[in-house]
């Protein structure tokens, strides 16, 4: 048991987050000031929980009689530290870049927060009700600040809407379910496996599933980001921690319901595979500075939900060891996650504020930045997010395709055979994801500026990202030793003791590496920069000491031509158009010609001009498309079955209605 | 002035109105423009004005376009990825501009003036004989054709007859540099189709050919062979036998290789419905030679306005109708073997006289001269005027020229990797472009 005054502090957290919302409305810096303190409160309750045992705050009773508090427990202080880690930067970040007239973004901001704090800390599945709806509304009210059309923000705000409350909705479902099963809505194991737990685990699944973005869900996570380029900040607050109370919510559940059946793995695995392709692929092809990132973060949360689903279906094999370094793939994953893509957002909102576009193609060849930290830090993110050693991105990589490795593991050849294709999958993605990664940071990074253009300096917001790419760094070198320190969270989830997959092997110190089974694979991340540094210093001895080579600066080579005229340099869309035409069966590529102007000139080498648009479509837009005009035609001819002005055939409906109700409530009493 | 099957009108160089008789090749730089009619199986030649006598087409200069215009491609992400003029791919100066949004090619224009050398300039007040070392040296690989082009309107513009054995001569000079570039155009996709072993064997027996030309003509590539005065003299009967006794022995090579050669898959395969030019765009475009031939038009100069000793000769027509770059490459194929027969026919037809003419000791009357020779790639026009027994006036269409249209419009949706199979199954030169 942890000192009292952690309670204290966790409420003061929790409590300043929500304060700051107000505070925001007499000045926009005193609230980013507050939420900024607060969440380096909670950053450090988070750690003391992890590292001491379980807080509690202030308690009190709920309006049903239920007992209600704010309390930590291992696996709610990991994702609080996740999520106040992302929190720490946005709200630094947000102090340089919120520059507009009204509260109205740091207001949303505050509540946004606050609730995503409440609902993690909260006890109870009730009070973590109210802290998601909250965090529903006043992310919508986020993404309405955002600059653009009208018409545009308000159709992407109102689609988060209708996702964030068809989730609420499931949500309300699972618990509901929970309530019949436990008889409370404390949160805690319970046991018993049958129709019920299952109607639990599916409708959690597809309720946080919704808000974590994963296919067939994702529409509700790229597109109100990129349709309606929400602001920088509030971007990466509903990427990296909108989706990370999404794993909260679905990782609180799955541990409550004790002993799962094979196919609650199989399925989440499934899901999980399906969204880190889609993720991956539409990443790769995306054209928007936001676009790409908040599809790469379908991907990311694909990868908890396979890292999960193989821990669900090892533990239903009764492979304990495979389930919880399955596990601590999942953990390190939602935590290297968050942190490399609130990077990559606020870089995007960097790139916003000094090129004025989020159109990576009108990027290159704008103005160059030259904020320190900034290329560094987005740099750092992005090859954290394409998997690259010694990056925390590659440490939960290789550990979720190592989980998957072990797939043979499993007794039945169908848990085999989805291991396999998930396998599969999430090589092809990691694979695809380095296209979108290379993509972003080269366009928006790394192009040679067109002469003469000066970009507006913005040192605090490079500042920050470089800050975040440093945390990267450090997540991904210290691997071993932050998971010994996610271990609490590994075992409130699991609710039995364990210990994280951490030894020595060869010449590597005891602790210094990751193992996967007894062992089967092995990987020490703090080995790796040391060699890269050996090898560099050797490097750098050989030339600096042996002065045989000498830096020649020359122009690039362009096949004789003069180079860096306008037009002919690639652009972003190029850069991909190849996977967009070989893999045009799934993207659904449409090539659409439009011809300009009237044909002047009859010679027959030259065809007629023409506007030519490559487009990518995704299919499950379609069919939400079609399901949006299904139910507009349904309810339109329900309305001129039963409303069409005639008042008898509506009071019948009503009558009719009330019968059925009653009779309802007749059989089921 | 009216040849078999075709006919020159001079003085005009407006815009051609029947679709059919389309216009070929037209620059803005005052050069030829030949207007075929395969239907009636007439040729049209325009000069256009001219602005003094002695003005003839001037140096484009390097990064303009006087080959093509491309398409005006806009839309999100377009740009323009420029290719060469120096480059792995193609092994002469000569640029690119590929209109795309990364991939495929929505548009591409061919960018000449790197080669230019300004030959028909740089000839004019020249003796003949000295203006067809240079004449030759347009395009190596292409010398024979050229140079007899050039001669044969020289001639026809001062008069002077032409012994026959110096037309068979010329014909043989012709029909094995027609040998060594489809053979060498037949590596070359070989190259592209990565056929390391084929690549080796087919250039091996390029090589033979050249040094074929060089022990019959002194010079690898025939410079200086066939103009007056030159050492033509030396094809006697003995040359002639070794000749077809060589040739038999290339013809048999070639037949193993190119049999092996169409029995890969992977090298069918890549070329098939590669660059396709249908028989409508091949004759809008203006396409000549080979490319008009795999496309489904059956015209070689060689038949349809034949000179000596073409005219007794029996010429075979290779025809293929898929327009892609396997019709081209198979064109190129049965042209060789059937180059082999005409050489076989040239060597026994080879006329007794041995005389070969001496340069003109007073010069014939001033005349202007056309002559079109079918050159191993396509259809080639000389238009030669002569006084005093100096060039006066030069002006020429290659078939290269004529060509870049169709290569421009077979490209239009091909995908870079295709760019070149396509390019070398077209067979273009820059060099005898820039001129």
């Amino acid at each position: 048991m942890s000192a009292p005054y952690l309670g204290i502090l966790l409420t003061a957290a929790v409590v300043g987050l929500f304060a700051s919302a107000p505070a925001a409305v007499l000045a926009r810096r005193i609230g980013y000031g507050i939420a900024l303190a607060s969440s380096l409160l909670l950053l450090a309750v988070a750690i003391a929980t992890l590292a001491t045992g379980p807080v509690h705050g202030i308690a009190w009773t709920g309006p049903l009689g239920d007992p209600e508090s704010l309390q930590l427990d291992g696996l709610s202080a990991f994702f609080a530290l996740a999520a106040s880690l992302v929190w720490t930067a946005t709200s630094a970040y947000s102090i340089f870049y919120d520059d507009r007239r009204s509260p109205g973004l740091a207001v949303c901001y505050g509540l946004t927060l606050g609730a995503i704090a409440l609902l993690v800390s909260a006890s109870s599945f009730l009070l973590f009700l109210i802290g998601w709806e909250i965090m529903t509304l006043a992310s919508y009210g986020m993404i309405l600040q955002a600059t653009g059309r009208g018409d545009r923000i308000f159709s992407a705000a109102f689609v988060f809407l209708a996702f964030g409350e068809a989730s609420t909705l499931l949500v309300l479902i699972a618990v509901a379910a929970f309530h019949v099963l436990s008889g409370g809505f404390l949160e805690g194991p319970v046991s018993g496996a049958g129709a019920l737990t299952s109607l639990v685990f599916v409708a959690a699944l597809l309720g946080f599933g919704l808000k974590m973005g994963v296919a067939p869900f994702h529409l509700s996570e790229w597109l109100p980001i990129a349709h309606s380029s929400a602001p920088s900040n509030a971007s990466a607050v509903l990427s990296s921690t909108l989706t990370l109370a999404g794993a909260y919510g679905l990782f609180r559940v799955v541990s409550d319901l004790g002993s799962p059946p094979a196919w609650w793995g199989g399925l989440m695995l499934a899901i999980g595979a399906i969204s880190v392709l889609l993720g991956a692929l539409f990443a790769s092809v995306s054209e928007h500075t936001k676009g790409l990132p908040a599809y790469s973060t379908i991907e990311n949360n694909g990868l908890i939900l396979v890292a999960l689903g193989v821990a669900l279906l090892a533990e239903a094999n009764g492979l304990t060891e495979l389930a919880v370094f399955a596990l601590f793939a999942a953990f390190f994953q939602a935590i290297a996650h968050a942190v490399a893509k609130t990077a990559l957002f606020l870089s995007a909102g960097y790139v916003e504020h000094a090129t004025g576009t989020f159109d990576l193609s009108a990027v290159a060849g704008g103005a160059k930045r030259s904020d320190p930290g900034e290329t560094e830090g987005t740099l750092v993110a992005a090859l954290s997010l394409a998997a690259a050693p010694p990056l925390a991105g590659f440490v939960s990589e290789w550990m979720i395709l190592e989980s998957l490795f072990q797939s043979y593991r499993f007794s039945s050849p169908e848990a085999q055979f989805l291991g396999l294709l998930a396998g599969a999958a999430v090589a092809l993605a990691a694979g695809l994801i380095v296209v979108a990664m290379v993509k972003f940071v080269g366009f928006a990074l790394l192009w040679k500026p067109s002469p003469g253009a000066t970009a507006p300096r913005a040192a605090g917001l490079g500042t920050t990202v470089g800050a975040v790419g440093g945390i990267l760094v450090g997540l991904g070198v210290g691997a071993p030793w932050i998971l010994k320190g996610v271990a609490p969270g590994v075992a409130a989830f699991a609710h039995a003791a364990v210990t994280a997959p951490v030894s020595g092997l060869l010449a590597v110190p005891d602790g210094w590496s990751i193992v996967s089974g007894s062992p089967f694979g092995i990987l020490s991340p703090p080995v790796v920069p040391i060699a890269i540094g050996l090898a560099s210093v050797v490097a750098w001895g050989y030339f600096r000491l042996g002065g045989g080579r000498r830096t020649r600066t020359v122009e690039p080579w362009m096949a004789g031509s003069a180079p860096g005229r306008p037009g002919e340099t690639y652009t972003s869309f190029g850069y991909s158009t190849g996977i967009r035409i070989m893999l045009r069966s799934i993207l659904r590529t449409r090539e659409v010609r439009a011809s300009v102007g009237p044909v002047t000139e009859a010679g027959l080498a030259t065809p007629v001009p023409y506007n030519v648009d490559l487009e990518v479509l995704d299919v499950f837009k379609l069919f939400y498309d079609d399901l949006v005009a299904a139910t507009a035609a349904v309810s339109d001819a329900f309305k001129v079955a039963i409303m069409p002005g005639r008042l008898g055939r509506y009071l019948a409906y009503i009558l009719l209605v009330t019968l059925a109700v009653v009779v309802y409530v007749a059989v089921a009493a | 002035m009216t040849r078999a099957g075709w006919e020159v009108e001079a003085g005009d160089d407006g815009p051609v109105e029947d679709g059919k008789r389309a216009l070929a090749y037209r620059a803005d730089d005052g050069a030829l423009a030949l207007y075929n009619d395969y239907d009636r199986g007439r040729s049209i030649l325009r000069t256009p004005k001219i602005p003094g006598t002695w003005s003839v087409r001037t140096a484009p200069a390097p990064g303009a376009h006087p080959l093509a215009a491309a398409a005006e491609v806009a839309g999100y992400g377009t740009f323009t990825f420029p290719y060469g003029p120096i480059s792995a791919g193609v092994p002469e100066a000569g640029k690119f501009e590929v209109r795309t949004y990364g991939e495929r090619v929505l548009g591409l224009v061919p960018v000449g003036g790197f080669k230019t050398r300004s030959v028909a300039t740089s000839v004019l007040g020249l003796p003949v004989a000295d203006a067809g070392l240079r004449v030759e040296r347009m395009a190596g690989n292409l010398s024979a054709s050229h140079v007899s082009a050039f001669l044969a309107a020289a001639e026809s513009a001062e008069g002077r007859p032409v012994p026959t054995a110096e037309l068979y001569v010329r014909a043989l000079a012709q029909e094995l540099q027609r040998l060594y570039n489809h053979v060498r155009q037949i590596a070359r996709v070989a190259e592209a189709a990565a056929q390391n072993v084929g690549l080796a064997q087919v250039h091996a027996l390029g090589e033979e050919i050249l040094r074929l030309q060089g022990s019959v003509f002194g010079h690898r590539w025939m410079f200086g062979a066939l103009l007056p005065g030159g050492p033509a003299r030396r094809v006697d009967a003995a040359d002639r036998d070794r000749l077809e006794h060589a040739l038999g022995g290339i013809g048999a090579e070639f037949d193993v290789l190119w049999s092996l050669l169409l029995e890969s898959r992977t090298f069918v395969d890549r070329l098939q419905s590669t660059a396709p030019l249908s028989k409508e765009s091949a004759i809008a475009s203006g396409a000549v030679g080979p490319t008009l031939r795999a496309s489904g038009v059956g015209w070689d100069d060689r038949l349809r306005a034949p000179t000596p000793p073409y005219t007794d000769l029996f010429v075979s027509l290779p025809n293929e109708t898929a327009g892609d770059a396997l019709a081209r490459i198979l064109v190129r194929g049965a042209e060789i073997q059937a180059s082999l027969v005409i050489l076989e026919q040239l060597f026994d037809r080879w006329p007794t006289e041995e005389s070969i003419t001496e340069p003109a000791e007073s010069p014939v009357g001033p005349g202007r001269g056309i002559a079109r020779v079918e050159a191993p790639n396509g259809d080639l026009v000389y238009d030669v005027t002569v006084a005093d027994g100096r060039v006066r006036r030069l002006q020429f269409r290659s078939p290269s020229a004529a060509n870049w249209p169709a290569f421009a419009a077979s490209m239009q949706d091909a995908v870079f990797t295709d760019f070149h199979f396509a390019f070398e199954s077209f067979g273009l030169v820059f060099a005898e472009t820039d001129g």
